[in-house]
């Protein structure tokens, strides 16, 4: 055991000690956003303009807390943000955002009846999987995909340890269903990458985009990228483009004919 | 009864209520190298969590391995329990599990509205059961 220094001021000092003290770690050479603490947290929570949330979460560039880094490691109690919001009164973005809490709570509490069988399925998937890699291929390990939009994601995970909540179901989406990666090779590899990194809420929101956490797989098309995170993304090559179809046309040709999807409601003719 | 702070790295609230408790007890985190190797958590993690802890005041910081660091430092300071809070974690509590075979461990629990034990597997359900907890105001 070494006892480590806590007389540093700066970041970047702190950055400089960490590598040295931690030589295994990865550097990225920049500073995440995030800054660690309670303070940190309080003020984001303060400038955090909960009355846009209702309309907005979805969206990239919309209004979301940024919160998860600080009530994942519990510099704020998730407790105290529910009161903290309630306090704004009845409103859509309140129950919005007070919902998206409780889906922390209802993660833990699975893992804590579950443990470590959370790292297994949960349930049978509902498409098929049994050809699915088991290990993470590199190049989305590195975010050289060729894809512009996911490596953007990615590129953002590795060098900010944050992402908003609708890219990390759009790249768990395209790693275990376009991709055909095993659901835990990519939910171990965020796990790590994110500061917010938990297996309740990490490992069981990537079995519930796999479907063996929920009734049917997660996708996305063309169209709902461009929707939400159009604003955000350097633009993809539209030949060969694996997403812009209609959610029919890419059930079955991920699926295949077996599995039927249920109506979606857009209709995918972005193209 | 002498005691020593644990914190775990999903429970890094200078103002807990632990703290508030145990105003007099030493206050220890542990980097378990190992545990970062396995999982290859990254740089930023690593940072947000010591930024973090330098928030709390008189902090002990510590790099090794966690259970057989937490034994020396409750042998140094002669503590009689060790005081944290609680985790789904499953590694964390397999740490806590293995020092319970050696000092009196006192864990927090996390506040929750609704904690039904018979927890359901899909979240419709779990709000439909219990969304007036949540969105009451206590």
């Amino acid at each position: 055991m070494k006892r480590l220094r806590t007389d540093l001021e700066g970041r970047e000092a702190i950055a400089d000690y960490l590598q040295a003290e931690f030589s295994f770690l990865e550097n990225t050479g920049v500073l995440a956003p995030h800054p660690g603490g309670r303070s940190a947290g309080l003020e984001r929570l303060e400038q955090f303009q909960l009355e846009k949330y209702g309309k907005q979460r979805n969206f990239l560039d919309g209004e979301v807390g940024q919160l998860s880094p600080y009530i994942s490691r519990g510099c704020l109690e998730l407790e105290e943000v529910r009161q903290w919001a309630l306090r704004h009164g009845k409103s859509n973005s309140v129950e919005k955002f007070v919902s998206e809490l409780a889906w922390r709570a209802f993660f833990h509490l699975v893992y804590e009846e579950e443990g470590d069988r959370i790292l297994k399925d949960m349930e049978k998937p509902k498409v098929s999987m049994r050809r699915h890699q088991t290990r993470l291929p590199e190049d989305i390990a590195s975010g050289e995909t060729g894809i512009p939009s996911m490596d953007t994601f990615i590129a953002m995970l590795k060098e900010t340890g944050y992402l908003h909540n609708h890219t990390r179901m759009y790249l768990a989406s395209y790693i275990v269903h376009f991709r055909r990666v095993s659901w835990r090779a990519g939910a171990d590899w965020m796990y790590g990458l994110l500061i917010d990194g938990d297996f309740a809420s990490n490992h069981l929101s990537w079995q519930w985009v796999a479907s063996t956490f929920s009734h049917k797989p997660y996708i996305f098309n063309r169209e709902n990228l461009e929707r939400y995170a159009g604003s955000v993304l350097p633009g993809d090559p539209r030949k060969g483009d694996p997403f812009n179809y209609s959610y029919e046309e890419l059930s079955e040709q991920l699926f295949g004919s077996e599995y039927q999807p249920e109506r979606s409601r857009t209709s995918g003719s972005y193209r | 009864m002498p005691a020593l702070i644990w914190f775990n790295e999903d429970g890094l609230n200078p103002q807990h209520q632990m703290v508030q408790d145990y105003a007099d007890a030493p206050k220890v985190y542990v980097f378990d190298v190992n545990y970062l190797k396995q999982w290859a958590i990254a740089k930023h993690r690593v940072q947000f969590i010591y930024e973090s802890l330098l928030e709390i005041p008189n902090i002990e910081i510590y790099k090794g391995e966690t259970v057989a660091t937490l034994r020396q430092l409750v042998t140094d300071h002669q503590a009689n329990e060790i005081i944290t809070t609680e985790t789904p974690n499953h590694l964390i509590k397999s740490w806590q599990d293995e020092l319970l075979k050696y000092t009196n461990l006192i864990t927090y629990p996390e506040v929750y509205p609704a904690t039904d034990s018979r927890s359901p597997r899909r979240f419709s359900h779990y709000w439909r059961k219990s969304d007036r907890a949540w969105l009451t105001l206590t």
